[in-house]
């Protein structure tokens, strides 16, 4: 190599004189959106107006339902948000009066809270980061060119399709302590004694495991059965991000020298990081509302061990009638989820991808 | 470096309607060194083959021998082929060193300070060293290009293989890649296939060229040899710019019979001949000539329909008659003008003429290279 | 890694192997995704005493075989199937329209500021829910039965005498005011689908279309809607599984037991002290059943509207 490179350099390295007279070709012009065709007639109405003419024209396309949803939306957080200061509870109206942070004062001490503000960011971190491996992973499987690949994802985000509360019956089922489908299991291959022993909390005595009761296994049974329903779609997010890295890439990794796995490590997976960057955020703002499957396995109680910020919430209203109490825990709710989407959503935005 | 044969290599694809056949029994030994272009229209195979060499494609039936070894069954990565894809295939997220160390850091024991300095190295050389950390997505069509040349070089190959690199640059910078192209490759001495559909390319550019056609080999041989004396009608009519003009006769003794002219043969051109009746005459442009008169034999009245002026030449579009429906073209010197409608006297010399047998396609007679003129060197 | 031909000289050697492997974990894959609704398929038609006997992922045998469970089940939630019917079908017609509308008039007409506009619809999808439901429950209860009792009464009240009251126990009223409220918040995730959708259509169409004096609704009706149909299917199909799906509104605005929506149902049958897990699973089945179907016709469209919420 060395004799070659000198040579070259003895030869006066030519490439150099061409990159003076290149013009940068096959750049892209970035399109930005503003149009300026006119419509036939209507000249002096348009200059006449303070706003553009296109403003105008679109509002009653927008319009409407932007205020429609923006009241429900926007109004209804700013709503809760004075709610949250007042000392709203019980039956009848609320009283608009007295405002103060009485209640946020309230919820930083109550044990209550932190128990479920705990809960609420272990399920958070552990089930984005699990249910991302797992979603890359059946996407790298399923974009191995196989057969029948339409039937196996289709089946793979089955889970998807279906309410919360459709798997949150089937899952009471499956992590049932006499009968469920993995404790049988467990028990036909004898490991029950051992995975009793390893997984009871202290001081209990049983024979059985109790998914659902135990302090040990509860929060984690929920994050595995919300893996289960959501993993599908890290999944497809996952296979569009490998679908549009281009086949030349692969084959160049293959020509450099690299085995499959490496290939994998340092060529595809980190040009997948703007689709797991949009996965979690959608995956984590969900962990934060899974209040539907909770409820449906355990009701509005469900216990120290599954308690979440947002089964808090609706108990603390709906169940207590502390109206303005829960609205606070609602605002911290807001909050959490304003944290995760505010950076992507402003990113994405300086990025021209809105 | 390797010599490197291709044994009478095939490739069949099953598709929805049955076999196709991409690559059919092509041979073709190339030297250590040497720059082969593998040209053909779209669709004749030759991207396959090359893809054949460097491994992403399996073999149905052949050898390939490398240094001569068989590797047909080797994977890409022990091939030591480095390739340049058309799209250059960057990797997006690296920067150019990085894009370039990679090959080095995947199929080598190499310590990563000699990586780092082949890469420096290799960067000067092309003229990329300021741009070494940037990302691929900062750098303009050219500048990537010599980065995806530069990862191919930076790993001192057995053979080079290029998936028409230049396709996706314009025509200034195409022109002056060519010329860098065919210096690098003097002087790194690495045999290199590069696969092209433009014709122009394959012929500044290499030693020799195989034209491919339907998967078929048509020739193989240095680019003045496939220019001047082609095997057959394909390549006579692939090969030049603006293309071979071709005249379909029948013949009668020592008289070709077109539709519009008839062409009287000499002896040794009729004995060349011999059995064959249906004759297809082949001429170039620029060896039709402009007469004074029809008078001499082999001349012929012509109406001048389009001149397209290239400033260097002229390139005039003729018909036998105004209202004629074929067209041929004539090439003459720039400072010779011509205007539509003209009516002139052309000549088709016939030491200039090329014969094919129209059936099979096959090459008769080819021109006579008596006229060409050797410049002797001023000492 | 997406070609149609496969010709990696090591897959063809390793083929057997590697492949076999790999076709392995995808089969693993298919038990491990429909494990539950097998096992619950096959407890819906096993009596008390089987399915405390078999494994769950077994079919019930002979005498152990009833549909009684299945009966149980039709009966409490098809009143329920028929509310979500009900509610959900015009809430995702609503939404999927006023979304289409909006993202033409934020996207293919372009004007100087609408991205803000847009970033504010596209936040809109993220929120959680619990930070409106206590203004959704006020504003229901209290303060739009408050506004139209004052109006009607005054404006009517030659009709009324003054005594009409909005009728908030009504079980059709609570079910129009959660179709209301979810149409309202399906409009932006409806926007962003259709908001891509359209990104994608030439800007030169548009423009021609201008020049031959079309005016903006003119446009929208003869170019840009009859283009939309294949992004309509996707977003009718996507936005009908998340409203039929939801519970947490379905909670806080119906409270009418005649009213109440399937997955309402379901929790109240899953919630029960007594375990009867053939009863729930059969529950379960019947509660999906709508969804499942629109999933199995429908697959493709409901993929395309998961990938295009990214």
């Amino acid at each position: 190599m060395r004799e070659i490179l000198s040579r070259l350099r003895a030869a006066g390295g030519g490439l150099r004189s061409a990159i003076s007279r290149d013009e940068s070709n096959g750049d892209q012009l970035a399109t930005d959106g503003g149009t300026t065709v006119t419509t036939a007639g209507d000249d002096t109405l348009r200059k006449s107006l303070p706003v553009e003419w296109e403003l105008v024209e679109s509002a009653p396309f927008w319009l409407p339902p932007v205020l429609l949803a923006g009241f429900f939306v926007y109004g209804a957080i700013a709503w809760n948000f004075l709610l949250s200061l007042t000392d709203y509870n019980g039956l009848g109206g609320a009283t608009y009066a007295n405002f103060d942070f009485s209640m946020y004062a309230r919820m930083l001490n109550d044990g209550a809270f932190w128990h479920a503000a705990q809960n609420t960011v272990v399920l958070l971190v552990v089930f984005t980061v699990l249910c991302l491996a797992l979603g890359l992973l059946v996407a790298i499987l399923i974009d191995q060119n196989i057969r029948f690949e339409n039937s196996f994802r289709t089946i793979y985000l089955l889970p998807m399709s279906l309410s919360f509360v459709v798997t949150a019956t089937m899952w009471a089922w499956v992590y049932n302590a006499r009968s469920g489908v993995f404790n049988q299991l467990i028990r036909l291959f004898n490991l029950e004694g051992l995975l009793v022993g390893l997984l009871r909390p202290a001081g209990v005595n049983a024979e059985v495991i109790q998914w659902l009761s135990w302090n040990t296994t509860a929060l984690a049974a929920v994050i595995f059965a919300l893996i289960w329903q959501f993993s599908g779609y890290a999944m497809v997010v996952f296979l569009a991000g490998l679908r549009a890295i281009p086949q030349a890439h692969y084959e160049a990794a293959r020509v450099d020298g690299a085995t499959t796995v490496r290939m994998y490590m340092r060529v595809i997976i980190p040009q997948l990081r703007a689709s797991a960057v949009s996965a979690s955020v959608v995956l984590m703002v969900f962990a934060l509302k899974a209040f539907d499957f909770i409820y449906a396995l355990r009701g509005s109680q469900p216990g120290a061990n599954m308690d979440i910020l947002a089964t808090m919430m609706y108990r603390v209203a709906f169940d207590s009638l502390q109206w303005a109490y829960g609205s606070a825990i609602a605002i911290v709710l807001f909050v959490l989820a304003l944290l995760v989407i505010g950076p992507y959503l402003y990113s994405e935005y300086r990025r021209g991808e809105l | 470096m390797a010599q490197l044969t291709l044994d009478n290599v095939t490739k069949t694809f099953q598709d929805d309607d049955g076999e196709i056949v991409a690559v059919d029994n092509v041979s073709v030994d190339i030297e250590d060194g040497e720059f082969l272009c593998v040209v053909g229209p779209s669709g004749c195979g030759k991207s396959t083959t090359l893809r054949m060499i460097a491994g992403l494609e399996d073999i149905t039936s052949g050898e390939i021998r490398l240094a001569g070894q068989i590797i047909n069954d080797q994977p890409p990565a022990r091939r030591n082929v480095a390739m340049v894809f058309q799209s250059y295939a960057l990797y997006p997220h690296m920067t150019v060193r990085e894009n370039m160390a990679f090959g080095l850091e995947e199929s080598t024991d190499m310590p990563d300070s000699e990586i780092d300095e082949r890469v420096e190295e290799a960067t000067k050389m092309l003229g990329i060293f300021d741009l070494i950390d940037r990302k691929p997505g900062e750098l303009s069509g050219g500048q990537q290009q010599r980065v995806a040349l530069g990862r191919a070089i930076v790993r001192d190959p057995e053979v080079f293989l290029m998936d028409e690199p230049l396709a996706n640059l314009d025509a200034k910078l195409k022109a002056e890649m060519r010329t860098e192209l065919q210096h690098l490759q003097e002087d790194l001495d690495v045999t290199t296939v590069y696969v092209t559909h433009d014709q122009t390319e394959a012929m500044t550019m290499s030693d020799r060229i195989a034209i491919l056609n339907d998967g078929i080999l048509q020739q193989c041989a240095t680019p003045l040899e496939c220019y001047h004396k082609p095997n057959n009608l394909f390549v006579a009519g692939f090969i030049g710019e603006p293309s071979m003009n071709f005249f379909p006769t029948t013949r009668e003794g020592a008289t070709l019979r077109a539709d519009r002219f008839e062409y009287e043969l000499g002896d040794e051109t009729v004995a060349a001949v011999s059995e064959t009746t249906n004759v297809t005459l082949g001429i170039r442009p620029e060896d039709i000539e402009l007469a004074d008169s029809t008078a001499a034999p082999n001349t012929f009245e012509a109406v001048v329909d389009v001149v397209e002026p290239r400033g260097n030449e002229n390139t005039a579009h003729l018909q036998f008659d105004a209202d004629a429906d074929e067209q041929f073209t004539m090439t003459v010197d720039g400072m010779t003008n011509l205007t539509a409608g003209q009516r002139i006297s052309v000549a088709f010399p016939e030491e200039a003429i090329h014969l094919f047998d129209t059936e099979s396609g096959e090459a008769i007679r080819n021109r006579t290279l008596d006229d060409i003129e050797t410049v002797e060197s001023v000492v | 890694m997406s070609t149609g031909t496969r010709d990696y000289v090591e897959e063809l050697r390793d083929m057997d192997n590697s492949r076999i492997g790999l076709y392995a974990v995808l089969l693993f894959g298919i038990v491990f995704y429909l494990f539950p609704v097998e096992t619950a398929v096959m407890t819906m038609f096993k009596t008390q005493g089987e399915f405390a006997r078999t494994l769950p992922f077994a079919p019930p045998s002979g005498d152990g075989f009833t549909l009684s469970a299945l009966a149980t089940a039709w009966n409490t939630l098809r009143p329920g199937l028929l509310n979500s019917l009900l509610m959900a079908i015009p809430a995702t017609i609503m939404s999927a329209l006023l979304g289409s509308l909006t993202a033409y008039g934020l996207t293919t007409i372009s004007w100087r500021g609408q991205v803000g506009v847009v970033v504010l619809i596209i936040a809109g999808i993220f929120i959680p829910y619990q930070a409106v439901l206590v203004p959704l429950a006020q504003f229901w209860y209290q303060i739009l039965p408050g506004l139209l009792n004052g109006f009607v009464n005054t404006v009517f009240g030659f009709v009324t005498g003054g005594n009409w009251t909005y009728p908030s126990r009504n079980g059709y009223v609570q079910l129009m005011q959660l179709s209301i409220t979810h149409a309202a918040y399906g409009i932006p995730i409806c926007t962003l689908l259709f908001r891509s959708y359209y990104q994608a259509i030439s800007d030169e169409m548009i423009e021609a279309a201008r020049l031959d004096g079309a005016s903006a609704f003119s446009i929208y009706r003869n170019i840009i809607l009859p283009l939309s149909l294949p992004m309509f299917a996707v977003t009718l199909i996507y936005q009908f599984t998340q409203v039929y799906n939801d519970l947490l509104f379905a909670l806080v605005l119906v409270n009418e037991p005649a009213a109440q929506v399937a997955t309402q149902r379901l929790a109240a049958l899953t919630g029960g002290v007594v375990q009867s897990f053939n009863t729930t699973m059969a529950g379960a089945i019947v509660a999906a059943f709508p969804t499942l179907l629109v999933y199995i016709v429908f697959g493709e469209q409901f993929a395309k509207g998961v990938a295009g919420e990214n």
